[in-house]
């Protein structure tokens, strides 16, 4: 066999009998560092995780929203603006929606209020399939979200009111709920008829809140997006990516914030390891000094800590990230979850997709196992360098 | 042949701010095969002199020849080699690690030694040695649990376990009872006369250098040797 390998095989088994010897420090050690690349990679894992699950479910949203804005403010749009937005070549469909916040007093919670024909709307929609249940089709029909219903305590029961702007009761009725890996996008949804919904907001017969338009080909989506911008010149045209891309920044911000936090503490522990190193005990240069004398070269003692070290952290880094796939695709990220989603009262439910990539694991590597090395090795280096004689007098 | 060589070494330490001339102007040679006993008092250097010759500090001046090469002229790699192949250490205070076996520490200096046929041969004559040091059943206890002259006499078996040209042994029976000194002195003996390893010893215990059939000894005195027996005499 080839020398060099059998001296690196040589080294690995001293250094795995040299671990295990010490196999309670070392474990604490270990466990210590795995728990906080386990938070990391569990931060680093959600992102990606929710930034996915929300393509996802992204995917078969109108590829352009237009929005009538004024004073900086939204408000209901003429429905007059349908038959101009239909002329445009390269829209496929447009469908009018309604939509609005609900705020229920009784718990604190905002309840999002949508209403769309489905008749106008394009087969398939992913929506309207994930209903549990019948489509509202009558007067104060509605799909609840999971949140919502759990929210409103229906207890069994199917009907429930809301109050209008003016105070004045809105009978409804549930006729269905939304499936729960829907939940990123339902869980705070009341989803029921435009005349329902307009009834609730008093919004006039003849407005909306949005248009939905859909493409037939969706290269064209900034053009008519652009197109639109002309025609309709006081609205908000917003396109399918521009979702998409506000939801990545949405989570990358949170995602970053707590990054940053979590990176202290892998910092911190970064440096108690340098300054435990350091200050090497005496036994431990005392070892290195007796291997240098029965003439390890300083190379093989460098070689030796960077095996020690690159299997405890290499271990760590492998059961962190293990333990925040565990955390994050099957726990659902419960510790994180309410940091990283929803900003009311009621959090999502939803199943996360199991989004792991290669860059993810190499970064958390790069950010836990480098710095780990750097702060075992260099002390060692600086001990193996010093003449042997002091340590073993 | 002349195997050690040392010319106008010098060591100085820092002590209280002075400084202290650990070994001052030291000039001799060891021939190939010499039993050489160096014995002073506390303090006298002779530890000092013993880490420059093998290669373990780095002297303030002068030179230190092993086998006709400057120790201090050569790389980090070849003094390794050096200290590995050609050397066997014997120190004063215990200097095996405590996480190993006896067996595993007689072994160390193998590390890379290589096949698992030379890995074999290896322990057996660790197994030989510590049946020649009076440990055989010992080979599995860690340090902790010898007393201190057993683990002298496990670092003195590891001493031998590369068959160096030199052993440097710094009061290698200072923890001894008088039976295992004996049979001690009689391995070096064994060594000395027949294998033909060179000793170099710093001791002041007389009876080792009575003990051998042709030894030289030298007298330290304040960093400063003289020779005091000539090799016959």
């Amino acid at each position: 066999m080839n020398f060099l390998l059998e001296k690196q095989l040589n080294l690995l088994d001293y250094a795995l009998a040299s671990l295990w010897r010490r196999k309670l420090k070392n474990l604490g050690i270990m466990s210590v560092f795995a728990g906080v690349i386990c938070l990391v990679a569990s931060f680093q894992f959600l992102t990606a995780s929710l930034t996915a699950t929300a393509q996802d479910l992204l995917a078969e949203a109108p590829e352009i929203v237009v929005q009538q804005m004024s004073a900086g403010r939204q408000e209901a749009l003429p429905l007059s603006y349908l038959s101009s937005l239909e002329e445009l070549n390269g829209v496929r469909t447009v469908a009018p929606r309604i939509w609005g916040y609900y705020f229920s007093e009784i718990s604190g919670a905002n309840y999002t209020v949508l209403a769309v024909d489905p008749s106008v709307m394009p087969k398939g929609d992913r929506l309207f399939q994930a209903v549990e249940g019948q489509l509202p089709s009558g007067p104060g029909e509605a799909v609840l979200g999971s949140g919502v219903a759990a929210d409103l305590k229906l207890a069994g029961r199917r009907s429930f009111s809301l109050f209008r702007p003016d105070l004045t009761l809105k009978p409804m009725q549930m006729v269905g709920v939304f499936k729960p890996d829907t939940d990123l996008l339902t869980a705070d949804l009341i989803y029921t008829t435009p005349d329902a919904a307009r009834d609730l907001f008093a919004i006039p017969a003849d407005h909306c809140t949005d248009l939905c338009v859909y493409v037939a080909n969706p290269r064209e989506i900034g053009t008519i997006a652009k197109k639109i911008s002309v025609i309709l010149p006081g609205t908000r045209v917003l396109t399918r990516p521009q979702i998409s891309q506000t939801y990545r920044v949405v989570f990358g911000w949170r995602s970053g914030f707590a990054s940053i936090c979590l990176l202290s503490a892998l910092a911190a522990f970064v440096i108690l390891a340098w300054d435990k190193a350091s200050g090497l005990s005496a036994e431990e240069k005392r070892e290195i000094a007796i291997l240098k004398v029965l003439g390890w070269q300083t190379g093989d003692i460098l070689l030796l800590r960077c095996w020690e070290s690159l299997i405890a952290a290499g271990l760590a880094w492998l059961l962190g990230c293990t333990a925040a796939y565990l955390h994050v695709f099957w726990l659902g990220g419960a510790l994180f979850k309410p940091v990283m989603l929803g900003w009311s009262v009621i959090h999502p439910q939803l199943r996360l997709l199991p989004v792991v990539s290669t860059a993810d694991l190499l970064l958390i590597f790069t950010m836990s196992v480098v710095p780990y090395l750097a702060a075992t090795v260099i002390p060692a280096w600086r001990a193996a360098i010093t003449p042997p004689d002091a340590a073993i007098r | 042949m002349t195997l050690i060589e040392c010319r106008d070494l010098l060591k100085v330490y820092p002590v209280d701010g002075q400084d202290f001339r650990a070994v001052d102007g030291v000039s001799f040679g060891v021939e190939e095969g010499d039993f050489v006993a160096i014995l002073g008092h506390s303090g006298s250097g002779k530890t000092t002199l013993l880490s420059l010759i093998g290669g373990l500090a780095r002297p303030d001046r002068g030179e230190v020849l092993v086998a006709g090469r400057n120790c201090w002229a050569q790389s980090d790699a070849e003094l390794a080699v050096m200290r590995n192949a050609t050397i066997g250490f014997i120190f004063q205070f215990g200097s095996l690690i405590p996480t190993l076996t006896a067996l595993e520490n007689i072994l160390l200096p193998l590390s890379f030694a290589g096949s698992l046929a030379a890995e074999r041969e290896s322990t057996a004559l660790a197994l030989e040695l510590l049946d020649q040091v009076g440990l055989s059943e010992k080979g599995n206890a860690f340090p902790a649990q010898l007393s201190g002259g057993q683990q002298r006499r496990v670092a003195i078996a590891r001493a031998f376990i590369n068959r160096p040209r030199i052993i440097l042994a710094d009061e290698p029976t200072g923890d001894l009872d008088e039976e295992t000194e004996r049979e001690i002195l009689k391995l070096f003996r064994y060594y000395n006369e027949t294998v033909g390893t060179t000793f170099l010893v710093v001791t002041h215990n007389s009876q080792l250098t009575e003990s051998q059939k042709r030894p030289r000894t030298f007298a330290m005195k304040n960093g400063r040797l003289s020779e005091t027996t000539v090799r016959g005499q």
